[in-house]
């Protein structure tokens, strides 16, 4: 496992797009698509990572079985959970992440991806509908604990290999749960 | 200088201003007074058994639908919650027709800074122009006539977390807004914009030093709490004001006589009320202004250091009411803490404080001091649970806004019956996050297979309920009154009833496609009937109530009644004039 700064600096060329970066991702055959190593693609890193459904069948399958460099051990995410606090992530996605002014954490859909690294991506980069870029404001390795731990939220995490297809919207099953109260009112 | 004409009996009066064209409606409240009182009754508690869907309209957006829709001679306008985007339709054409459609197409980085749902609470019309806030911090200006944006003021940074919700107000050629974002430690303010040009006339802080709060020689509050210099930070912890809240989301009500704009601040932030000891000024209380220059004339704190988010943002409805045997100038006031307040208009004095549903963090009302006494052991604590305290964060009545009957002297609101599981945790400052820390279980005050809702018809002189309706499902729909007899009202599970005003008995009611959030009206269309209208479209605070049995899903449909459901007759389609057998060429839809 390589220590948390070695991906701070990647990350920080991959947000830039530079083409050079401290390291490269390879993917194994799929049957859905063609063997990809994603510096063949212009972009490296999270950044090669497609977003969810959002994407489309163009994005380059493969970067999304890239696994939290952390682990998901009890301390990575004893960590993360410290830090959903602290950010004030809980006041939108709910204490037990069930969700409010943004989405819930704990089920099985993920409108950006449920991987790990596009989690990662997610939180670095921030989302159009209000979801701060985190990636300017903390380390990557705070990145990896938070997302350690809202992969801990869900009952059945998304394996890597399930979650190119969970972005097809062919993976996860419907259920009769019903949507996730806002947390908040007020104003 | 508005004429004052009085709407009234010994029972209670208000001022109809501005008035206009019977069977018009053309503020949210359909006057100043915030009464929502109509004088139309040809739909009557004789016949509104009779009342049917005239026509339905969907705007095509699926957050709450807070607003009601204006008519104005023979137009009706209304907009849609998120992308707000707004509608004229023509009700002299059968459908009617859509006259015109604006879309002003504002950033949806908003969607994640409300905290409520992106929604809109109504809209104003005036000067030849339709107004409204945006979601995205801005408020715009539509020409009525041609449906082309005449002005656009950018108003606060969306991406700081503040957003727009409220009801824009148009009085004396000013248009008065006011931000939301209370749970976003934004800093709250009310605003006077200029009607022609969208110019900013003045700004008033609720938080901060007398000269951001507009606090001068003319404030004279009635409560010596109230007097000092720079409350506004001296009942704070030192650099917490500026992120201290005290949003301006609610409704305003204009009072001619005195030239005076009433409206009340939210919650102060954080939430977690043990890192902000003191009072919080001016959070959680309602403002007296000078409508020409903005100067605080008075103002009354409804909770002081509010540990709760109950708010004081509900509305300031303008009623001379007879107390003590003669007619005095009052504000009529349902707070989130459950209290219903009556207040002398003139300067602030509490003349009635009484619970209009139950709470138990409250053991009384001190009429010396002017505050609510305090249950010491319903204070929370971080990382302490309390089990029960009742109301909740969105109190026994939330933004939803009541209406006046002067034929009974009742007072009509929607209203809840819940109490909170909360669970306190200390936050930090980030700009466009949550600076809130309450962890909230809502529940019935009846236990789990209880009511979460009710109806009330309150005798504000008596400080007593005259009747209750026990509702399933909250009531966050507004309330409308009318000369025949009859109130309105919604539940959001999407029940539409009308009952007897004086008896609460249910006359006639529909179940519509999705929840009711929004606000009743009624109008004389041009074909001379008169129309009850309601938006169908769940959402904002009713959505706690979204993993109960029976909730609905979203919707976007107005739905307007007529007796027999009669409206103008014919169509724009081909179905006018059914055509032969004959083939009439290659028309839409045709493929050859």
């Amino acid at each position: 496992m390589k220590p948390p700064a070695v991906f701070a600096v990647a990350l920080a060329s991959a947000a830039c797009g530079a083409a050079v970066t401290g390291w490269a991702v390879n993917s194994g055959q799929r049957a859905d698509g063609p063997d990809v190593t994603l510096t063949e693609t212009g972009y490296s890193g999270p950044a090669a990572v497609p977003l969810g459904g959002l994407a489309g069948g163009l994005a380059p399958p493969g970067a999304d079985r890239m696994a939290n460099p952390l682990g998901n051990g009890p301390d990575v995410v004893a960590h993360g959970r410290r830090l959903f606090g602290a950010m004030n992530c809980a006041g939108c996605h709910g204490y037990d992440g069930s969700g409010g002014m943004g989405p819930p954490l704990n089920d099985s859909y993920w409108r950006y991806g449920g991987s790990a690294v596009q989690i990662f991506k997610s939180l670095y980069e921030g989302r159009p509908k209000g979801m701060p870029a985190w990636g300017h404001a903390l380390p990557a390795s705070d990145l990896w604990e938070l997302t350690a731990f809202v992969q801990s939220l869900g009952q059945t995490p998304i394996a890597p290999a399930a979650a190119a297809t969970a972005r097809a919207g062919d993976e996860a099953k419907g259920d009769t749960a019903k949507a996730a109260a806002p947390a908040l009112e007020g104003q | 200088m508005q004429p004052h004409s009085a709407i009234g009996t010994e029972r209670g009066a208000f001022n109809a201003a501005p008035g206009g064209r019977r069977g018009d409606w053309t503020s949210q409240a359909g006057d100043y007074a915030n009464s929502r009182f109509s004088q139309l009754d040809q739909i009557n508690d004789g016949n509104v058994a009779r009342l049917k869907v005239a026509w339905t309209f969907s705007d095509g957006a699926l957050y709450g639908h807070e607003g009601a829709p204006l008519v104005l001679g023979s137009t009706m306008y209304l907009v849609s919650p998120f992308p707000d985007r707004a509608f004229a339709l023509d009700l002299t054409k059968p459908g009617p027709a859509i006259k015109w459609v604006f879309s002003p197409h504002p950033s949806p980085q908003a969607l994640g800074k409300a905290c409520c749902d992106a929604v809109l609470r109504g809209w104003a019309i005036g000067g030849g122009k339709l107004v409204y806030n945006l979601l995205d911090a801005h408020v715009v200006a539509v020409d009525l006539a041609t449906g082309k944006e005449a002005w656009r003021t950018k108003m606060a940074d969306v991406a700081k977390g503040v957003t727009m919700t409220s009801p824009a107000f148009i009085a004396k050629g000013k248009v008065f807004v006011g931000n939301s974002g209370g749970e976003l430690g934004v800093s709250g303010w009310f605003a006077a914009l200029d009607l022609a040009t969208g110019k900013e006339l003045w700004r008033a802080y609720s938080t901060g030093s007398d000269a951001a709060v507009k606090i001068g020689p003319r404030y004279k509050p009635f409560y010596p709490q109230l007097r000092g210099r720079d409350l506004g930070e001296g009942t704070w912890p030192a650099g917490m004001a500026q992120t201290g809240a005290g949003a301006a989301w609610g409704f305003v009500s204009f009072d001619p006589d005195s030239n005076l704009v009433f409206y009340g601040t939210s919650n102060p932030g954080p939430r977690v009320p043990v890192q902000r000891p003191g009072d919080n000024l001016f959070s959680s209380t309602v403002f007296a202004r000078d409508a020409d220059t903005g100067e605080a004339v008075w103002a009354y704190q409804f909770t002081p250091h509010d540990q709760w988010d109950y708010d004081g943002v509900n509305e300031m409805m303008l009623l001379d009411l007879p107390i003590d045997g003669k007619l005095r100038k009052t504000i009529v006031h349902f707070d989130r803490n459950t209290y219903a307040y009556v207040l002398d208009r003139q300067t602030g004095q509490v003349l009635k404080a009484t619970n209009f549903a139950y709470q138990n963090w409250s053991k009384g009302f001190d009429y010396r001091t002017g505050r609510p006494i305090v249950d010491p052991q319903m204070e929370p604590q971080p990382e302490k649970t309390l089990d029960r305290v009742c109301p909740p964060d969105i109190g026994q009545k939330d933004w939803e806004p009541p209406a006046f009957s002067p034929r009974t002297g009742f007072v009509y609101l929607g209203a809840f019956n819940l109490c909170m599981k909360l669970t306190d945790h200390k936050v930090s400052y980030i700009a466009g996050t949550p600076y809130d820390g309450m962890e909230m279980k809502r529940f019935s005050v009846d236990g789990p297979d209880g009511n979460w809702g009710q109806f009330i018809a309150w005798d504000p002189v008596a400080g007593r309920a005259a009747w209750r309706i026990p509702e399933k499902f909250m009531v966050l729909s507004g309330a409308l009154a009318t000369a025949g007899n009859l109130v309105f009202y919604g539940t959001s599970d999407g029940w539409f009833r009308a009952v007897d005003a004086r008896s609460g008995h249910v006359l006639w009611q529909q179940k519509l496609s999705s929840g009711i959030v929004g606000q009743p009206m009624t109008y004389l269309g041009p074909d001379g009937r008169q129309y009850v209208a309601i938006a169908s479209g769940v959402g904002g605070a009713a959505n706690v109530q979204a993993t109960r049995d029976g909730y609905p899903a979203r919707g976007s449909t107005l739905y307007v009644f007529s007796l027999d459901g009669q409206t103008l007759s014919g169509s724009h389609s081909g179905a006018a004039n059914p055509q032969s057998d004959k083939p009439a060429g290659a028309g839409p839809g045709s493929r050859g």
